[in-house]
């Protein structure tokens, strides 16, 4: 089974590469592995849009939903660089803790007997 | 740990941290969210809800525009909707693993609650193989003798629609739905939103073909997607798909569309329960969550 991946507007920043190398090494099927991918992938998103909206004022918060609806990540960029002081450090950090939380539940899940 | 447990503990994990993020995100950015769906029309609240809380594990985000909603009812759709994906994303195993005795009594227990149906796997000691599989797409069935593409759609927008999808060659299992071109609203609807079910997997069916066969004729289900929450009440019109093609259960094309279900390599899974409707007051085609 294969997919394709989705690029979201932080795909450029953030890398979720290292989950998917550890879950390679579990004994479990594709379907599994697909679907625990897009589950960290679907953790990693709702922190980093809690982290985006909850830097901007409510006007621009609008504006930042309607570029997301419309997939435009040149907009959202736009948006950011003007309104976010380091919105990418921002992100970044939100994404590379959750991404840990999910690297402890992989060891966790691995050392469990 | 057993052979898939490392998959069943992170899938727990993983889901119950999705439903903290998801709830945190709707209740912290709630005007923000509702002014979106205020103000985007076009869109529907699956997709709307895909967008920005439910990129559902393993399953491509839809994004068909072809369905109008009230920014009041959009708003109020998701919400709902939001909860009901939730928790059966919760519940639901991989796709295309049939549901545990547990998974059943669960998932039965959030459609109830969200449907306010009478809804069961097992009716007349008759239960089907599975309740949770991949639905592939079926064609249109002739109504009755001389059905044919000309004549089967009332409205431009359906022929438009659904026209690309054909008619099958052959009738449904039950034959035709009426006998000529003068047909009831329940003739009209139960092609146009039927199911075909694997009947024949169903435990007992070899030994009571005949109960079986009229247990199934036109059995009303209720079927959800459980990625956006689109649910309809189907009927079971034809016997299929065969085994060999690795699908569970087909959808007529309006089916189809209205779950955004699609065949193919995106072959997606759906729920499916019996309707206990036994003075057929529950009408076949889409239903909406109990408010």
């Amino acid at each position: 089974m294969s997919t394709v991946k989705k690029k979201y507007f932080y795909s450029h920043i953030v890398d979720t590469a290292s989950i998917t190398i550890e879950l390679a090494d579990m004994d479990m099927t594709p379907d599994e592995r697909i679907h625990l991918i897009a589950l960290a992938e679907t953790n990693v998103h709702h922190a980093v849009l809690d982290t985006v909206l909850s830097e901007l004022p409510e006007e621009d918060k609008k504006e930042f939903l309607i570029h997301l609806r419309d997939d435009n990540h040149e907009k959202i960029w736009e948006l950011l660089k003007v309104k976010v002081k380091n919105a990418e450090g921002k992100i970044k950090k939100t994404a590379e803790e959750i991404i840990k939380e999910l690297h402890k539940d992989i060891q966790e899940a691995k050392n469990k007997k | 740990m057993p052979q898939n447990s490392h998959y069943r503990h992170l899938k727990e994990k993983w889901t119950a941290r999705h439903k903290d993020l998801q709830k945190n995100l709707i209740e912290k950015h709630a005007d923000s969210l509702k002014w979106l769906s205020d103000n985007s029309k076009q869109i529907m609240v699956s997709a709307l809800g895909g967008l920005l809380l439910l990129a559902v594990p393993g399953k491509p985000l839809l994004l068909h525009h072809t369905s109008v909603a009230s920014g009041q009812e959009l708003t109020a759709s998701l919400d709902k909707s939001v909860f009901l994906v939730s928790d059966l994303q919760s519940i639901l195993p991989g796709p295309g693993e049939p549901l545990s005795k547990d998974q059943e009594t669960q998932t039965l227990d959030i459609l109830r609650r969200h449907f306010n149906l009478k809804i069961s796997t097992e009716e007349n000691g008759i239960r089907l193989e599975r309740n949770y599989g991949k639905i592939g797409a079926e064609q249109h069935l002739a109504r009755y003798p001389g059905d044919s593409m000309s004549t089967h759609f009332d409205t431009e927008t359906d022929s438009r629609f659904y026209w690309n999808s054909g008619m099958a060659p052959g009738l449904g299992a039950w034959g035709y739905f009426a006998h000529g071109p003068q047909m009831t609203a329940e003739d009209i609807a139960r092609e146009k939103y039927y199911i075909a079910i694997q009947t024949f997997l169903a435990p007992g069916y070899n030994e009571n073909t005949k109960k079986y066969s009229d247990f199934f004729r036109y059995k009303k289900m209720l079927v959800v997607n459980p990625d956006n929450g689109k649910a309809l009440v189907a009927d079971i019109g034809d016997a299929g798909p065969g085994t060999s093609t690795r699908k569970h259960l087909g959808g007529s094309p309006e089916v189809m569309h209205y779950l955004e279900r699609v065949d193919g390599a995106q072959v997606g899974s759906v729920v499916y329960f019996f309707i206990n409707d036994p003075d057929n007051k529950v009408p076949l085609g889409p239903i909406n969550l109990v408010q």
